[in-house]
């Protein structure tokens, strides 16, 4: 399990990685692609889409189940992801490389971790 | 709280580190670390194993077990033989169904029935209540018996390590064994729930389990969990219960004909009185004869069905989402999920699978019953209504060793018609001709068993006048049973039949010959078609009753495609009303030697089946077929049974080095005159009958299903070139034949030599026909047929009685007899057997060895060679102007 330190953290298991001030790639934990098993399927947000944070912006799939992915920030979505379309499997494979949405015009934070803090937080669940 | 039920081999998932989850009341691992999708793939790719002890398994017996299972099962218990499964559904009393079901009878007296995990209990109190009014009883065993699916290309090769090579089972769907793997007795099925054409269910009593599992998986299986298993048996489009049987979305019980297994799985036999469900099973079948019909005026028994959706928009669906047509809602879907594949690329027999896999977004789903395949339909995926289609099916196994996705495509555009001016069409035809003629004639060794050059005599009498004639001709009773001809210009042609039918005669040696069928199969129909005629010669006022039971060798043994269901005896061969099936019973065959006929055995089946037709003959052969033994079989039974004897490669070979069929008993004879015999394509037909006997009405009926009943024109030409092949034959034929059978030995022996795997009885060198069959390697034949034919060493790839289909073929047919007739002898043959080591084994390209060898022996033998003859054929060439 990794938690890089660089990035930030949220207790529904998305990373936030900030590019400045208003601008950030938002995407799943290495802990939640864990649990989620093999993604083959990812429905992705559309260009211009307003997000709010702490409410599912996007969501994904795995061979059994549908899983909602909640936003770390209220914004709007810049760009999608789209290579993640043909291959889910790079969120289960690199869930830190594999952004799935660049947030810009950010006006809110949902409660944020630092990674130390996060992986404190998953070791009690 | 309840507790969760765990198998024999729970500790074993839980210390591989599987994620175990609640199943029908049972602690069951949905994967493994190694997850879903690499499990399924592995699957389709090597060897899973799935745990499958959680499901119900109870063993019926008893005086009445039979009749308490027909009357409890929609399948037809009476016809299951011995160490055959067969799937069956539990109905309830309004043709839905309860469970659905596997029945196996490892045992003659004792059925062993499987159901689903989750339905157990409502099954066995259904079942409790049932078998009180039958003189049976029921055990559960599923404490006792441990069950393991292994299920994968790889998975006969796995359990074979165990079983020290003894073959697991028949290599058919649902046949069942008993043996010993390493010490420990086990009961296999060829069953599953994966759809892999490859693959087994084993059960083993549980103190056994975890020693079996953990030798296969030293062996090279990997665990798969119960997530892969769904992913699977999706992919082959198989009904889960609770899904795609039971309730729909809705809540509304699925009818038990929605389900396009239920045709194999539901029976009306008499012998299944008025079974549980019967009555609404019957209005279901007649609604889904009206379907199948496009009939869609009465659907109200069946209104809806469950069909294979694919998804063609991005997204995955899943169960319970709902199908739209056309704007009006028609159904759900029942099951879905994203499930991988192999890419392939190439295609037909060069198909080849790739490492790279994708996904697939596939399902079933409960659809109004007048949606047709090609169907666009629309999924409604969490508020967006996605593009899909009705596809015809997922996945096709008629390929083994590997089950093949289909994915789905539309039609291909129709090719645009040829036009333009056929001159440099027909020039180019000409050249081609000419390469292909010389490529086959001077270039290549040729060792398909099936073919022969005939010789230049042959040939140009072939092309020449009549051979664009008609002589239709037929006994007439009026003038003594001499023969009228319909048409003019016939005297010439009537004389060479004549002369034909008496060499044949001599040939042959029997009493009558029929010349007029154009091939072996269509001799074979003439006869068939005969013996139907003859049965109901005194009742012409009713349908005729068809043949049976029908004793044959067996396709897959090597026995006539002519001589099965599929070929020649397709339209004559009846159905048993207790069994359903067709009335054939095969030639057992040796358990040490799976190509000679086991005569003890046949004597048994005779005793049991009492044939009205036996069928020898066989066209992957190394042996004499035991005519005397199985005619004296026949006479001592006192039985009425004719005897046939479809010799087709080896009718060349009758005589003294062979077999003499008529001499042995048999009295109808059938061939190919082009095979080892010399003639031109043709076939002919034989019969011991001579006149005053009662079956010499049989015989005037075969000449009369053969014209008019098989040709209206019987073809002059090669008829022509026929009696020169025959006059050539009556020559020649100790000679030839002592050489054909002592090269196919020599042959043999030179292939072992040399380090191939030579199949047949070393005791007698190996053949004793013009047939010697090698081992390749399972699923290797075609390519390595393949490989020899760009070698211009031409030969069959063929599947072993011990391969599922053609696809896995791992062996090659050859025939010594064309080679033989351009002069080859034992130095020769051993020469080729090297070549053929050395490209086979060694993967050497060998074509200019091929070249070079058969450059040296263009010369034709066993013909007639007098100056006189070639300078009367070059008149011949001359004055036809060929």
């Amino acid at each position: 399990m990794t938690f890089p330190a660089e990035l930030k953290y949220s207790k529904d298991h998305e990373w936030v990685k900030m590019l400045d001030g208003a601008t950030a790639l938002v995407g799943i934990t290495d802990f939640a692609q864990s649990e989620l098993g093999d993604l083959v399927f990812i429905n992705l947000p559309q260009e211009g889409d307003d997000v709010t944070a702490d409410e599912a912006f996007c969501d994904v799939e795995s061979v059994k189940a549908v899983s909602d992915v909640v936003s770390p920030v209220t914004g709007v979505v810049e760009e999608a992801n789209t290579e993640l379309e043909d291959e889910p499997q790079k969120l289960n494979e690199d869930p830190y490389g594999a952004w799935i949405a660049k947030i810009k015009d950010i006006s809110a934070f949902g409660e944020l971790l630092s990674a130390e803090e996060y992986e404190a937080f998953i070791e009690k669940k | 709280m309840s507790v969760l039920k765990r198998t024999q081999l729970y500790g074993i998932h839980v210390a591989a580190g599987a994620a175990m989850v609640d199943f029908g009341g049972w602690e069951m691992p949905i994967e493994y670390p190694s997850k879903i999708v690499a499990e399924h793939l592995y699957t389709r790719h090597a060897c899973s194993l799935f745990d499958v002890s959680h499901m119900g398994r109870v063993l019926v017996d008893g005086p009445e077990a039979v009749s308490f299972l027909q009357h409890v099962l929609s399948s037809n218990v009476s016809a299951l033989d011995l160490n055959q499964a067969q799937y069956a559904i539990i109905p309830n009393e309004r043709g839905g169904a309860v469970d659905d079901a596997y029945l196996y009878r490892f045992e003659e007296e004792r059925f062993l029935l499987v159901v689903n995990a989750a339905n157990t209990d409502k099954d066995l109190a259904h079942l409790n209540e049932q078998i009180k009014a039958y003189d049976a009883k029921m055990t559960v065993i599923t404490g006792d018996w441990a069950a393991i699916a292994v299920q994968g290309p790889k998975s006969k090769e796995i359990l074979q390590a165990l079983s020290g090579g003894k073959a697991i089972t028949e290599p058919v769907k649902n046949a069942l064994n008993t043996l010993q793997f390493e010490g420990h007795t086990v009961r296999v099925a060829k069953t599953g729930y994966t759809g892999e054409p490859l693959g087994y269910e084993v059960y083993i009593e549980s103190a056994g389990a975890e020693w079996l599992w953990n030798r296969l998986i030293e062996l090279g299986a990997k665990p798969a969990g119960l997530g892969a298993r769904d992913t699977l048996r999706l992919e082959a489009c198989l009904p889960l219960y609770g899904h795609d049987m039971g309730d729909d979305p809705e809540g509304k019980e699925i009818p038990i004909f929605a389900v396009p297994l239920a045709k194999f799985a539901v029976s009306f036999a008499p012998q299944k009185g008025d079974y549980i469900g019967r009555k609404e099973l019957e209005k279901q079948y007649e609604a889904f004869k009206r379907i199948q019909n496009r009939d869609f005026s009465d659907t109200a028994d069946l209104p809806r069905r469950i069909l294979p959706i694919t998804l063609l928009d991005k997204g995955v669906m899943r169960a319970g989402m709902p199908v739209y047509k056309g704007g009006k809602q028609i159904g759900f879907v029942t099951s879905g999920t994203m499930v991988p594949y192999y890419r392939h690329e190439g295609e037909g027999l060069q198909t080849v699978i790739l490492e790279e896999t994708a996904k697939r977004a596939i399902g079933l789903a409960i659809v109004d019953s007048d949606t047709l395949e090609d169907d666009e339909v629309q999924v409604d995926v969490r508020g967006k209504r996605l593009k899909a289609v009705i596809a015809p099916y997922h996945m096709r196994v008629d390929a083994p060793p590997f089950a093949r996705p289909i994915l789905y495509r539309p039609d291909e555009e129709e090719s645009a018609n040829p036009s333009g001016d056929r001159v440099p069409k027909a020039l180019e035809l000409i050249g081609r001709a000419v390469e292909n003629h010389v490529w086959r004639q001077e270039q290549c060794v040729n060792l398909i068993p099936s073919e022969m050059t005939p010789s230049r005599a042959v040939r140009l009498l072939c092309a020449s006048d009549p051979s664009f004639r008609y002589a239709e001709h037929k006994k007439v009773k009026s003038f003594y049973d001499a023969d009228v001809f319909y048409y003019q210009g016939t005297e010439f042609i009537d004389e060479v039949e004549q002369l034909l039918v008496e060499e044949m005669k001599a040939f042959l040696g029997c009493a009558e010959v029929e010349t007029r069928a154009i091939s072996g199969q269509m001799s074979n129909t003439a006869v068939f078609s005969a013996l139907m005629d003859w049965k109901n010669r005194l009742d012409r006022k009713h349908d005729p009753k068809r043949l049976g039971y029908i004793m044959n060798n067996h396709i897959i043994k090597g026995g006539h495609l002519s001589a099965q269901p599929m070929g020649a005896l397709h339209d004559y061969i009846a159905i048993d009303p207790v069994t359903e099936r067709h009335a054939l019973v095969n030639f057992p065959v040796c358990a040490d030697n799976i190509y000679k006929i086991d005569v003890e055995e046949t004597r048994k089946a005779i005793e049991q089946y009492r044939p009205e037709f036996i069928i020898f003959g066989k066209s992957m052969v190394l042996h004499r077929e035991p005519v005397a033994a199985i005619r004296k079989f026949v006479d001592d039974m006192g039985l009425q049974t004719t005897i046939m004897y479809d010799m087709a490669h080896v009718l060349g070979l009758i005589g003294d080095h062979f077999q003499k069929p008529f001499e042995e008993g048999a009295e109808i004879v059938t061939g190919s005159t082009h095979k080892t015999f010399f003639g031109p394509q043709r076939g002919v037909i034989g019969v011991n009958y001579k006149k005053g006997e009662l079956k010499y009405g049989l015989w005037e009926t075969i000449e009369s299903r053969a014209f008019p009943g098989s040709v209206s024109n019987h073809h002059l030409g090669t008829q022509l070139g026929l009696l020169m092949a025959a006059y050539e034959m009556n020559q020649f034929k100790d000679v030839y034949q002592k050489a054909v059978v002592s090269n196919a030995k020599s042959f043999a022996k030179s292939l072992k030599a040399a380090g191939l795997d030579v199949a047949g009885d070393p005791a007698i060198g190996y053949t004793e026909t013009h047939q010697v069959i090698v081992n390749v390697g399972y699923g290797t034949g075609p390519d390595v047929a393949m490989r020899l034919e760009r070698n211009n060493i031409i030969c069959n790839y063929q599947a072993t009685p011990e391969e599922e289909g053609f696809t896995a073929s791992g062996a090659l047919r050859m025939g010594v007899n064309e080679m033989t007739r351009f002069g080859f002898g034992p130095k020769e043959f051993d020469q080729l057997a090297n070549i053929l080591a050395d490209c086979i084994l060694r993967g050497r390209e060998v074509k200019e060895d091929i070249v070079r060898l058969r450059a040296g022996y263009q010369q034709m033998h066993y013909c007639f060679d007098e100056k006189q003859v070639s300078e009367a054929l070059n008149g011949l060439a001359k004055k036809t102007g060929i």
